[in-house]
């Protein structure tokens, strides 16, 4: 065999492994979800009884659906775990990007200080503070909605969010952010430039930060319990009961619950990372 | 960015659509008063809006309630929560006991001591609500019953009686194991709370004399290591071989399904879960706790379960009375029991129930001897409670003595009657390790 | 300059809601409450307990989650796969974004020994409770390393990979000897965030098991204790000041080892930056 044949071989033999044991992993990894979707679709009975078995003839119910949406205020919880997300992660993203970067770039003399501030952040069990921030909420008239949960979830997201950043803007070369300023650029100017390659550490603060604010029942439990403002985690809980549960109606409803944080995370990572090629080779 | 502004956009779109496509939620009426009634129930909450709330709302049209439960796991730490914040619901749903009087020490309720809605019911039904004074704070509303469900066709395919003592009992289980189709007992250990409802507290009580032995621990005269309560664990453990393979992991809902399926012959369990019992074709009875031996004295375990009390702290206490006071009238309590079998009105007026699997579990009470859930007056209020240790040590062989001294917790705490309780020998090394006094 | 210490001070404040401890009115008792906790025996056994718990679940956490990742995302980025990178990565994903409730829910059932695949309690024996929900907890979150050290991965400049191909190294040389250093410290962070999620971890064992988890508390770890100590359970009584105290004890755990870390190790490590 020639040299390029072997070598092409030995890259397509590369290729089949790697693929192999992404393959796996994948399995590994969606099995579990599909066996909640199948069984989301059949009756009590049948989900214990075969609970591998896709749903047959005299398996199938789409009862369970049908409870979530007459029980549960689906599309308005669907909508107020959007906004309180989106928002919050967005406002994440803004503010921690303004100060990772002014972290990284600006010897302040007590910035080992704010950053140690920030960490502690990260650290500390939010649940503790729950008392003072339920009577803080109070006093600003912000009791029971959405606005309280966004701004609990920024702080709460900021010091993680900022930490990160600050370890992708600390990679990136010095010397990109020297010609920018000696072009006499502005520090929001040199921001700018500089944001492209921080981009996959935007994509993956951004994932992060959505995460446990989508899935979070605590503080919409506390903050923001009303029907008209419950989340979809917070809605989903209802058909958990203290010692019964509408297995398919809670199985539907976790379903419809997990769809849009797959929705989203594949809208923003691609976003981000997509642009990268353009953004790194410079 | 041009993909980040469409993705955005996409968003916003999206958000819209669903802010139009989304009904309004009920609005209440201009000049009504809307109060929230808060509950770990999350299963009644069809119950409470079809039929339940429309009944009250008919005779009271400037009222509305709205039902709002949480999941029992967080149900204690929300109203906690929410009340020390100073919010909360009107109603509250109080839990039995210890952990209720917590929250009349935190001053959560409002004292209902005069009121005439207090007259429907006796005093030991008032009791798990009222604090040490005597006051009470909360309306009972419905009580639970601990048994043993059968499946008849079972019984009847292998010629099986229902058992009335412990001896029969075990034959019983025996013969349902040695013909090999059936798993004579559904009971999982994965939830230890079950374990101590349904199993030990159900069975216990005809060792332990009932409220004689129970008052006694209370009181510091007895102890979980005297023979009567050895003699209960040791009946309970007589249980093990009967169990489905593989129970240290079976949780509640399994075991309930697996009688639900037919593969179980008996299921100890609460009168709560009719419902979910008597489904599809099955034929299903109620037997109770069995007595020590033929002729003795039967016990059964009638768990005053729920009440409603009104926040100290609502703005609507007037409209909260009102609701409070009909929750006391038999016709509410007729509703509620009949709409959410298993479950039995505390009021002294007697009711019929229409669910037979019901009334069969009420009758279980002529001529037994009464008694409360043994670890949850008192003796779970200091550390560690009495209702963890019991459920701790399941899955262990052999007698499980007791638990590490309350005193020095009781003393630190407030002055509490000392529960003297003390501690035994160990178990296996898989068992805690039960430290001495 | 002004510009850019705006948006600090702004981030301050709103981070101040984080570091509300509240050691409840008992405060003139002084540290009444900590002795409490570590000389009364059945407390300051639950403690160390879920302490001995905790370093297991995050010892689980350390040695399969981040390699994992890590493996993942050197996968994803090995060159090989062209247009399914996305998929795959998205795939892979998925099971972060879901609820504890279903994660819980559905290996419930799979190792459930009634229906499930799997013969033996794993969540009823005192001994494979913890490591089974701890690699429920992995197989959930194995996507937030992996796509941290992706990312961190795809930084690398391209230039310095071609470098070392043109040098002849293979996959796995360039790899090790290329990449890998230069994403230390994302590496050491994702470590040490590891270190801090699994000390502050609740919701997977609290949706499993409730707040006195595990067979005979086998799988209590600090999180749970907390919850606890300080909001009681269904048949427990709530002691706020003990929580407070467990709280801040777990918050001193987590940031003395976090101090370590960026003291000793995160400054070597970055000394691999360009």
């Amino acid at each position: 065999m020639t040299a390029v044949a072997r070598a092409r071989g030995s890259e397509r033999a590369g290729s089949l492994v790697v693929h192999g044991l992404l393959i796996v992993f994948t399995l590994l990894a969606i099995a579990p979800i599909l066996l909640v979707v199948i069984n989301s679709l059949k009756t009590t009975p049948a989900i214990f009884e075969h609970p591998f078995a896709p749903p047959g003839a005299g398996t199938f119910s789409a009862g369970g659906y049908e409870r979530v949406f007459q029980r549960g205020h689906f599309v308005a919880n669907y909508r107020n775990s959007l906004i309180v997300t989106v928002t919050s992660t967005m406002l994440t993203l803004v503010l921690a990007t303004l100060a990772a970067f002014a972290l990284t770039e600006y010897k302040v003399r007590f910035a080992p200080l704010v950053g140690g501030f920030f960490v502690a952040g990260i650290m500390l069990p939010i649940r503790l503070g729950t008392v003072p921030i339920l009577r803080t909420m109070i006093s600003w008239g912000l009791m029971d909605t959405l606005t309280a949960l966004i701004l609990v979830y920024t702080a709460m997201s900021l010091p993680l969010a900022v930490a990160l950043l600050m370890t992708y803007f600390r990679a990136v070369p010095g010397d990109v952010k020297e010609a920018a300023r000696m072009d006499g650029a502005g520090e929001l100017r040199t921001l700018s430039i500089v944001l492209p390659m921080v981009r996959p550490g935007l994509a993956a603060v951004a994932s992060v930060t959505m995460l446990p604010i989508w899935n979070d029942l605590w503080f919409p439990l506390i903050l923001a319990p009303s029907q008209e403002n419950q989340t979809v985690t917070l809605g989903v809980q209802q058909f958990v009961g203290q010692f019964l549960n509408d297995y398919p109606a809670l199985l539907g409803a976790l379903t419809l619950g997990a769809l849009p944080l797959v929705v989203l995370f594949v809208v923003f990572s691609r976003q981000f990372i997509q642009g990268l090629s353009q953004g790194i080779g410079k | 960015m041009r993909a980040l502004h469409a993705s955005v956009a996409l968003v916003a779109a999206a958000l819209v659509a669903l802010s139009s496509a989304c009904s309004p939620s009920a609005g209440s009426g201009s000049g009504k008063v809307v109060l929230t009634l808060g509950s770990w129930r999350t299963e009644d909450l069809a119950m409470w809006q079809d039929e339940i709330l429309p009944a009250f709302e008919k005779a009271h049209p400037t009222i509305d309630v709205k039902f709002s439960p949480t999941n029992t796991n967080e149900y204690n730490a929300a109203i906690q929560s929410q009340v020390d914040g100073g919010t909360g619901p009107d109603l509250i749903t109080c839990r039995p006991y210890d952990v209720n009087r917590s929250w009349i020490k935190k001053g959560y309720f409002e004292k209902l001591d005069g009121k005439p809605m207090l007259d429907g019911f006796e005093a030991l039904a008032l009791d798990p609500w009222s604090d040490d004074a005597g006051s009470h704070y909360c309306v009972p509303t419905a009580a639970v019953l601990a048994g043993f469900y059968y499946n008849k066709d079972i019984f009847t395919e292998l010629n099986l009686k229902v058992p009335t003592t412990q001896d029969e009992f075990l034959a019983v289980l025996k013969a349902i194991k040695d013909n090999g189709k059936y798993t004579p007992l559904a009971v999982g250990a994965a939830e230890s709370w079950q374990l101590a409802y349904n199993g030990l507290y159900s069975i216990g009580p005809a060792y332990w004399k009932g409220e004689d032995g129970r008052q006694g621990l209370i009181k510091g005269t007895k102890k979980v290591t005297d023979p009567d309560f050895v003699a209960a664990f040791t009946a309970f453990d007589a249980w093990k071989p009967y169990l489905p393979k593989g129970f240290e992991s079976l949780k509640y809902a399994d075991m309930t399904q697996l009688f639900a399926l037919g593969k179980a012959a008996i299921l100890p369990d609460g009168s709560w879960d009719i419902n979910q019992v008597a489904v599809g074709n099955l034929h299903v009875g109620v037997f109770g706790p069995p007595a020590v031996s033929a002729g003795g004295d039967r016990y059964v375990q009638e768990m005053p379960d729920m009440a409603i009390g009104i926040n100290a702290a609502s703005k609507h206490k007037a409209e909260a009375e009102t609701f409070l006071a009909w929750t006391a009238t038999p016709e509410f309590q007729a509703l509620y029991t009949n709409k959410l079998p298993g479950f039995f009105s505390m009021g002294k007026q007697p009711i019929t129930y229409t669910n037979a699997l019901a009334q069969s579990f009420a009758d279980l009470k002529k001529g037994a001897k009464l008694t409360p859930r043994l670890g949850l007056d008192r003796l779970s209020a200091g550390t560690p409670p009495f209702d963890d240790e019991v459920e701790a040590g399941r899955g262990c062989a052999g007698p499980r003595p007791g638990t590490s001294p309350h005193d020095a917790e009781a003393a630190r705490k407030e002055p509490r009657p000392c529960e003297g309780l003390t501690t035994g020998t160990s178990s296996p090394s898989r068992c805690p390790r039960w430290r001495s006094t | 300059m002004i510009f850019a210490a705006l948006p600090l001070l702004n981030s301050m404040y709103f981070s101040l809601f984080d570091t509300d401890t509240d050691d409840g009115a008992a405060r003139f008792v002084g540290l009444d409450n900590y002795r409490y906790l570590f000389t009364n025996p059945t407390t300051s056994e639950r403690f160390w307990n879920a302490l001995t718990n905790n370093v297991e679940y995050f010892a689980i956490h350390l040695v399969v989650e981040v390699p994992l990742g890590l493996l993942l995302a050197a996968l994803l980025t090995s060159g090989r796969l062209r247009r399914s990178t996305g998929v795959y990565r998205t795939l892979l994903f998925i099971p972060t974004t879901l609820s504890v409730v279903i994660v819980g829910f559905i290996w419930r059932l799979i190792i459930n020994p009634l229906w499930g695949l799997v013969d033996f309690p794993l969540l009823g024996d005192e001994r494979t409770a913890l490591p089974t929900i701890s690699l429920m907890s992995v197989w959930q979150y194995v996507g937030i390393p992996m796509i941290f050290l992706y990312s961190a991965l795809l930084a690398v400049p391209a230039d310095i990979l071609e470098a070392a191909r043109i040098e002849g190294a293979g996959a796995w040389t360039a790899f090790w000897r290329v990449k890998f250093p230069l994403i230390a410290p994302q590496f050491g962070l994702i470590a040490i965030l590891t270190y801090i999620w699994t000390f502050n971890g609740f919701d997977l064992v609290f949706a499993l098991n409730g707040s006195a988890p595990g067979p005979n508390y086998s799988t209590d770890i600090l999180g749970t204790l907390f919850y606890r100590t300080f909001f009681g359970s269904s048949g427990q009584v709530a002691d706020l000041d003990l929580g407070a105290a467990v709280a801040s004890v777990i918050f001193l755990i987590i940031l003395v080892i976090t101090g370590a870390y960026f003291w000793l190790l995160h400054r070597r490590l970055r000394s691999y930056e360009l």
